[in-house]
């Protein structure tokens, strides 16, 4: 059993406090990753799990046993670096077997087990290599190598993919998905690629400024942000985000108005200033009541991306199929679908202001 | 480059190069030129009849190789004592946080540019106080004074080197904080403490002043003062046997250059010029 | 709940660890360099006789002769000169040989090890040879001059002026030229190449390379090399001391020297203290500057 608790965990360094307050459990089994822009948190957060780095205040569980006072080698976890920290001196059965010799495994048992996670991530023709002679993508194998070998009970990953390239990223996607599926083990991801995030994690942390935004599935953080923060941070092109006023059911942005439901809305919602945000693919070009102009057209292939200038607020980025026929400089009515608008508050935290419940994902 | 281009910059390059170096050949030269040949007007600039009855009488007939034998003693005592404090100092100043750290850090640095004259009198009479002057000892605290600034200053900077993320995979596989520096560490930092060492062995063997000041006797003399009070209590100048002296105390170096000298161009790299 | 202690008990074992490593350092530090140092500063006020070590309180008075007496006024002009002198040649030559040195040729690497070799010599080898070599009667110096017929007469090298104080600076450019020629040499092989193509492209002659190219990329290890040298070229005691003793007379009696005479020679190691803290005093400027462009860019 190993899932993970942290109460109240704050981090102060010298001249800034890296995490305020920060509280999140990880269920037994569970992968959960950790996201948000550089300098949000996230790698403290692991840092400390680990045993890194030591909490100013607050209180970290592992398998419900508080461990601020276990040194790293005792709190039963294996790390994964992003520059993947491989023992330079060392060959590569040396750097697997390193963990082991740390824990008076002997040395037949040592070989057995070194040979087995050599086998299970295709390793076995390198294990008299150093790490010097082998590619970015083998460096990473035998550090999950090293990480495997002692059959821990929680893995704790720092943007172990974020040195590689773009193919063989989403190749190890994969191989960690099936990994995490075969050892049934919990695992702590940090990263600050949305993508990895959302196709890897039964949950996400989303973090920013030391502060823990959203803690939910991935199809929770995209379809129901709970703050600007995160509306803004998830998604790519990401949430077209207007300022403008509310009114009853009016929503008015530089003079033009769209239609609000507002039993969607907490009824604690007041009227006033507030922010409009529509997801790119949830703008209907064509179908509304909203005066814009083309602007440029994008066309990835599978679709087309248009940014359309409207009045009174920033570029907006629609999503059109590849086929439809849009010119730059053409005026068009757009409208939003209503059952898929967000609204914030424009000041504070900017919490989002819709009612949650009814508001499902489409199956 | 077009060959002859080459050839040109080649023989351009080699003169000057030639010339800084004169000195030192002129150095051999005139270490094997017989006694006869020295004082010739105009010198000869080969020796007509190579000799190396210098070198025969520095080791037979002068205390050369006493003081040879204490520079060595002192130099590799200096170098052990000063490169393990510093090593440890240096993990100790880069890699863990206390109370005064900084200001710890910013007096190496100071220390690292202090004048040996300003410690020579303090140091003095503590030694005479201590009943040690006129010993090896008393030099290889002295010559303390300024290695270990230098040296801690250097580890410190290849210390830097090591990645921060190494000692922590030793300790989440396992290793304690010193098993980790060890395991790990040790083996990463071994070039710079290499490096650090020969700077460290070249200063203290090339050592004057604190040489001069405390110590008074042969038995404990190292070469660098020995040389020049048997220049100095000679009548006539010795040239040739100076000469020869010059070019042996100069073997240790002489080594070092030919078979280590990435470590001293790496600890260049390292510490002692930082910008 | 209980009143959480700020640091856990690992983190503070850490810091014992961490203390416990610079330890002996601190322990040798304080022995060997802050207790002589301070000691300078409390001997500078007393008159002590050397041989008996027997002394007595006397106040600022030494720092009052230091003052009004022409001593050390002339010393420290000594030493300017020669620090201002020496360390000029050395930045010429050590960058005019860098760049030759960077270039393609053969056998460059071991031009390089004879280029460095004075660097790491001895300063006592270093002065024998040079004093045989400036030898009136019999040194190379005088006669290739007399060839080239730069001179008629041999000279006396060390021992007038302004010879003496020529001598000691060539003898110090050379020695210590090498410690540019490294600096500069390491930094010249991370000088991007294309910057040199962009110049050309923009029609740049080799000329208007060193200065529009090479200069701005070597200034910062300039400004450190020319630091620290000068704090070293200014307390240098061996090289001066050997070659002339600080003669003829005082003539290249730098303030090291003064210091060294003062207290074993004259035998007044009171005295020679305050000079020994005033030359400290006159030092920290540089070595002030020096701490901070090092100590910021360690943060």
């Amino acid at each position: 059993m190993a899932d993970i608790e942290l109460r109240n965990v704050r981090k102060a360094f010298i001249n800034f406090v890296a995490l305020e307050d920060l509280n999140l459990r990880i269920e037994d089994g569970e992968f959960v990753a950790l996201l948000g822009p550089s300098g949000c948190g996230k790698s403290t957060t692991l840092r400390m799990l680990a045993g890194l780095e030591f909490p100013t205040d607050g209180e970290i569980r592992i398998g419900g046993k508080v461990v601020n006072d276990v040194a790293p080698g005792k709190r039963d976890i294996a790390m994964v670096f992003q520059s993947y920290a491989l023992y330079p001196h060392m060959t590569v059965a040396q750097n697997i077997a390193y963990p082991l010799k740390k824990r008076g495994v002997d040395k037949a048992e040592r070989d057995r087990k070194v040979e087995r996670a050599a086998a299970l991530l295709h390793l076995e023709p390198l294990l008299s290599r150093k790490p010097k002679q082998l590619s970015g993508g083998q460096q990473q194998r035998v550090a999950l190598g090293r990480a495997l070998v002692r059959e821990p009970e929680v893995f704790l990953l720092d943007e172990p993919l974020s040195n590689l390239d773009a193919k063989l990223r989403s190749y190890m996607r994969i191989e960690l998905i099936e990994l995490h599926r075969q050892l049934g083990k919990t695992m702590v991801y940090v990263t600050h690629d949305q993508l990895e995030a959302m196709t890897m994690a039964h949950r996400i942390a989303v973090m920013n400024g030391g502060k823990l935004q959203q803690f939910d599935t991935p199809d929770a953080i995209y379809n129901r942000p709970a703050n600007l923060f995160v509306a803004d941070f998830i998604g790519t092109p990401s949430m077209n985000l207007m300022e403008g006023s509310l009114s009853g059911s009016n929503f008015t942005v530089g003079g033009q108005s769209v239609t609000i439901d507002r039993s969607r809305l907490k009824p604690e919602t007041t009227d006033g200033a507030a922010v409009l945000g529509v997801r790119p693919e949830d703008i209907m070009l064509g179908d509304g009541t909203i005066d814009a102009v083309v602007e440029l057209v994008e066309n990835t292939g599978h679709e087309k991306i248009v940014a359309l200038a409207v009045k009174g607020c920033d570029r907006i980025l629609a999503r059109a199929p590849s086929g439809s026929a849009i010119t730059v400089g053409e005026a068009v009515k757009i409208g939003f679908d209503q059952t898929k608008t967000h609204l914030f508050e424009k000041d504070g935290e900017g919490r989002r202001l819709n009612l949650d419940q009814d508001h499902n994902s489409l199956p | 480059m077009p060959l002859l281009r080459k050839a040109a910059l080649s023989l351009f390059v080699w003169i000057v190069v030639l010339l800084v170096s004169f000195p030192l050949i002129w150095m051999v030269i005139t270490s094997v030129k017989p006694q006869t040949e020295l004082f010739r007007i105009p010198p000869t600039w080969l020796p007509e009849t190579v000799t190396f009855e210098h070198y025969w009488t520095l080791l037979s007939e002068t205390p050369f190789l006493l003081y040879f034998r204490n520079s060595v003693i002192l130099s590799t005592a200096t170098t052990i004592f000063v490169v393990a404090l510093a090593t440890l100092g240096a993990y100790s100043l880069v890699r863990f946080r206390y109370r005064g750290r900084e200001t710890l850090a910013m007096l190496v640095l100071f220390t690292y540019l202090l004048p040996s004259v300003v410690l020579i009198i303090p140091l003095y009479l503590m030694m005479v106080s201590l009943g040690l002057s006129n010993t090896l000892i008393s030099l290889v605290l002295a010559y303390t004074t300024f290695a270990l600034p230098y040296a801690l200053w250097l580890m410190r900077s290849f210390m830097e080197g090591v990645p921060p993320d190494l000692e922590a995979a030793a300790m989440v596989d396992g290793a304690s904080r010193m098993g980790a520096f060890r395991d790990i560490i040790f083996p990463q930092l071994l070039p710079g403490i290499i490096s650090t060492a020969l700077f460290t062995f070249i200063l203290a063997w090339n050592e004057y002043l604190y040489a001069l000041v405390l110590v008074n006797s042969d038995s404990s003399r190292p070469l660098t003062t020995g040389v020049m009070s048997m220049l100095i209590s000679a009548f006539n100048i010795e040239w040739s046997l100076l000469m020869a002296a010059s070019v042996m105390m100069s073997v240790p170096l002489i080594i070092i250059f030919a078979f280590l000298q990435s470590y001293l161009t790496s600890g260049f790299g390292g510490g002692a010029v930082k910008g | 709940m209980p009143n959480r202690p700020n640091q856990t008990t690992l983190e503070r074992q850490y810091a014992r660890l961490g203390i416990l490593l610079i330890a002996p350092t601190v322990v040798v530090f304080s022995a060997v360099i802050v207790y002589p140092l301070l000691a300078a500063i409390y001997l500078s006020l007393f008159s002590i006789y050397t041989p008996t070590l027997q002394g007595e309180f006397v106040g600022i008075d030494n720092y009052v002769k230091l003052l009004s007496g022409k001593l050390f006024w002339q010393s420290l002009g000594v030493t300017l000169t020669w620090t201002v002198g020496t360390l000029t040649l050395q930045v010429i030559f050590g960058v005019a040989m860098a760049l030759l040195l960077n270039r393609s040729f053969w056998f460059r690497s071991l031009a390089r090890s004879l280029v460095l070799f004075p660097y790491f010599l001895s300063t006592v080898v270093a002065v024998l040879v040079w004093r045989w070599l400036f030898n009136d009667l019999y040194g190379a110096l005088n006669h290739i001059l007399m060839r080239v017929g730069v001179i008629d007469m041999p000279l006396d090298w060390l021992g007038s002026m302004p010879n003496a104080m020529i001598g000691i600076i060539l003898v110090g450019a050379w020695k210590y030229f090498p410690f540019v020629v490294i600096a500069v040499l390491a930094r010249l092989q991370t000088i991007p190449e294309h910057l040199y193509e962009a110049a050309k492209i923009d029609g740049a002659g080799p000329i208007a390379r060193f200065f529009d190219v090479t200069l701005p990329q070597l200034r910062s290890v300039l400004t450190v090399i020319i630091l620290l040298r000068a704090i070293w070229d200014f307390k240098e005691f061996d090289l001066i001391y050997l070659l002339t003793g600080g003669g003829p007379v005082t003539s290249t009696q730098t303030l090291a020297l003064l210091v060294y005479k003062e207290a074993f020679s004259l035998n007044q190691m009171g005295q020679a203290a305050a000079y020994a803290v005033a030359m400290m005093l006159v030092m920290l400027v540089f070595m002030v500057v020096y701490i901070r462009r090092t100590g910021t860019k360690e943060t």
